[in-house]
C-alpha cells in the first residue's frame, strides 16, 4: 500500500504555502500563495491527484 | 463562488502545460495547476506516498482565515465525486456563518433543512428532519 506521513488535522491552521502553477486561463506560468488568497477573503480548495496524463 | 480551486500533483508546471495542451478532456479547465515536484505540500497534507513519489487523491477545503475545514483522501484507483465536494464546500461556507446549525447528510444547498442540535432534539432527530 501507500506510505504517508501524519497530516494536518481538521480545525488546524494551515501554514502559508506558495506554489508555482501553470494557469490555463493565461496560458502561462504563475505563482499562487495561501497568504494572498486569505487576503482576498477567498476559500481555497486543494485538489491533489497522482499524475498528469492519468485520470483525475 | 468565492473559492480558488488549485489542482496539485508532483509534476512540474511544464508537464502541466503539456498535459493541458494535449488532453481534450482538459480544454475547459480554468483552475491553476500547482506544481509540487518536491512533495513538500503533499507531505504537509499527508497525501505524499513515499513509495511512489506521487500524491494520493486528496481534497482539502481551507477557510478564508486559513483553517482546514474538510479533508477527503482516496486511494489511486478511486475517483472523487465532484457533486459531493461541492455539497461539502457549500455546507462549510454556510456553517461558517451559522455556527449553531448543522447540515444533515441530505443537505444539498442553502434553503435545505438544517438542524439546531439542542437538548430537545435528543431522540427526536426524525421529527426534526421530517416535521
Amino acid at each position: 500500500m501507500s506510505e504517508t506521513t501524519n497530516r494536518l488535522q481538521i480545525g488546524q491552521s494551515v501554514p502559508d504555502f506558495e506554489l508555482t502553477t501553470y494557469d490555463p486561463t493565461q496560458g502561462d506560468f504563475s505563482e499562487i500563495s495561501l497568504a494572498e488568497l486569505k487576503n482576498q477573503g477567498k476559500w481555497t480548495i486543494l485538489f491533489f491527484y497522482p499524475a498528469d496524463f492519468t485520470f483525475v | 463562488m468565492g473559492a480558488e480551486v488549485i489542482t496539485v500533483s508532483t509534476d512540474t508546471q511544464f508537464v502541466h502545460l503539456a498535459w493541458q495542451n494535449s488532453e481534450k478532456e482538459l480544454r475547459d479547465v480554468k483552475y491553476p495547476m500547482g506544481a509540487d515536484p518536491t512533495g513538500k505540500l503533499s507531505r504537509q497534507f499527508g497525501v505524499y506516498d513515499e513509495n511512489t513519489g506521487l500524491a494520493l487523491r486528496g481534497t482539502f477545503i481551507i477557510s478564508p482565515d486559513g483553517t482546514l475545514f474538510n479533508s477527503e483522501v482516496n486511494f489511486y484507483n478511486l475517483g472523487r465525486n465532484i457533486d459531493e465536494l461541492m455539497r461539502k464546500f457549500k455546507a462549510n461556507m454556510y456553517l461558517a456563518r451559522k455556527a449553531t446549525e448543522a447540515c444533515p447528510s441530505k443537505w444539498k444547498d442553502e434553503g435545505d433543512k438544517t438542524l439546531e442540535p439542542t437538548a430537545k432534539m435528543v431522540g427526536k432527530v426524525w421529527e426534526a428532519l421530517n416535521e
